[in-house]
């Protein structure tokens, strides 16, 4: 037997290790993306009312394409987008498919809101994460060969946090059923499977080795691409461009809701990416929780409410937070994985894209000799090009006159940046966010 | 060729995206979506 050294010996208890460090890694994520993708509604309850839907859904998606292409410009530069394209270029196809399922469930929850009220629109379309469950394990071996015990626990926590967030969206919601109530509930349960299904694509895309920053960029030209169709087709260009017009003031803060919502996005990805989307998309729907919270303490949206109400609020956060941790603590084992491998392993057959490539992607590395991703002088541009194009518009921006507490918003902002450091700076040291 | 490279004996991507039922899920749905819409505007 030849003596191992001590250097070969780490490098193989490293390696015995990296799954578990991945999957901890995915769960952080979900996390993180949860508070981002929460935190996204409180610059847009900064609005008042008066403007259509649609137009709010169109500028925060200007919002989201600027930030989609300024941030992976900023973290790894263009070249890694453009280099991802090339290993893998059917892979633009699933993003735009996926940014087109986005941006027709978006729009179909304004309806949705505007028929039924949130209280029931909300459970109806969270149900996509029962949705995300069923592909993961049809289409990607996901909780295959996991044990009973880890399916009970992803399964039944899902469950758990979709009747949270009923709880939640009735104690949130003053509003009664209006009119067209069949309507509103076919617009909710018509977002549920767009969104659970749009995470097919998700998952096809990491299975083949793709960034998730390469996948958002591209997703970014379905969802606006698809948004700006619905809305001229809705609302007629004329009538449009005078609305986005009229709408300048405020355009600052929905774009800045769309920002956040990127980040909580970008989270999502490696959510998915790292623990599959049957566990990394219930983590995410914790964004009601968050919202909940920004609502309650930042805008004193159930101020003067009777004490049943904050019973609600109390009992659905309680059971959400019991689902997010069934699921965070029903990580997948080396079997489950496997499989995942085998799913990896016929998607790079398919699609002829290297098998050392998907699976150094898939373990969050770089190949042997690949080049490092650099930034050249178009991305600082398209940096500088996004953050002035905020900045013209915060220019522009009133401040709204309404009460705010500035205390909880501080600390709700704190507790971002907080997930925010913690969990990109372990992304960049497990994975170099590859 | 490198590893890392794409497989140039592989069939068009095209074909190979046109052929996987993974693809027609989402489109179906798409389709659904939008026909939904146009229903309840």
């Amino acid at each position: 037997m030849s003596p191992v050294s001590s250097s070969q010996f780490s490098a193989a208890i490293q390696d015995a290790s990296r799954p578990r460090k991945l999957q901890l890694l995915g769960i952080l994520s979900g996390f993180a993306a949860g508070a981002w993708l929460g935190a996204a509604e409180a610059p847009t309850k900064l609005v008042s009312t008066g403007i259509s839907p649609m137009v709010i859904s169109l500028i925060m998606v200007i919002g989201v394409f600027l930030a989609r292409w300024s941030l992976p410009a900023l973290i790894l530069g263009t070249s890694s987008v453009r280099a991802d394209v090339r290993r893998a270029p059917h892979l633009i196809i699933w993003a735009l498919l996926a940014g087109c399922l986005w941006a027709v469930a978006n729009t179909l929850t304004i309806f949705a809101i505007r028929d039924i009220g949130l209280s029931i629109a909300f459970p109806l379309w969270n149900s996509n994460s029962l949705l995300g469950i069923l592909w993961g394990f049809l289409f990607f071996n996901e909780l295959r060969q996991a044990g009973w015990r880890r399916r009970a626990g992803v399964l039944g926590g899902a469950l758990v946090m979709c009747g949270g967030a009923a709880l939640l969206a009735v104690a949130s919601s003053g509003r009664g059923p209006a009119a067209h109530s069949l309507h509103g509930v076919w617009a909710a349960l018509g977002a549920g499977i767009l969104w659970g299904t749009m995470y097919i694509p998700y998952r096809k895309a990491y299975l083949t080795g793709m960034n998730p920053l390469s996948f958002v960029t591209f997703f970014s030209f379905g969802e606006l691409g698809m948004m700006t169709v619905l809305s001229v087709s809705s609302l007629g260009l004329t009538p449009l461009w005078q609305a986005l017009l009229s709408a300048r003031s405020v355009v600052f803060w929905l774009m800045l809701g769309g920002f956040v919502w990127v980040v909580g996005d970008v989270f999502q990805q490696y959510a998915a990416k790292y623990v599959g989307i049957s566990r990394g998309i219930p983590l995410s729907n914790s964004n009601q929780l968050w919202g909940l919270l920004w609502g309650i303490l930042v805008f004193g949206e159930l101020h003067g409410r009777s004490s049943s109400i904050y019973l609600e609020v109390i009992g659905g956060s309680l059971l959400m937070m019991l689902g997010v941790g069934a699921i965070a603590f029903s990580s997948a084992t080396g079997q489950e994985q496997t499989r995942w491998k085998e799913a990896a392993i016929r998607e790079s057959d398919r699609y002829g894209v290297a098998t050392d490539f998907v699976e150094a992607r898939m373990d969050g590395r770089q190949v042997l000799g690949e080049a490092k991703p650099s930034r050249s002088g178009l991305d600082w541009l398209l940096v500088v090009a996004a953050t002035s194009v905020f900045v013209i518009f915060a220019a522009m921006a009133r401040v709204p006159q309404m009460s705010l507490h500035w205390g909880p918003a501080a600390l709700l902002t704190a507790v971002l940046f907080l997930f925010l450091v913690i969990c990109g700076l372990t992304l960049w040291r497990t994975t170099r966010f590859n | 060729m490198k590893a890392t490279e794409r497989d140039p004996k592989t069939r068009g991507w095209w074909t190979s995206i046109l052929s996987d039922i993974h693809f027609w899920v989402p489109i179906v749905v798409l389709v659904g979506g939008l026909l939904l819409l146009r229903f309840i505007r």
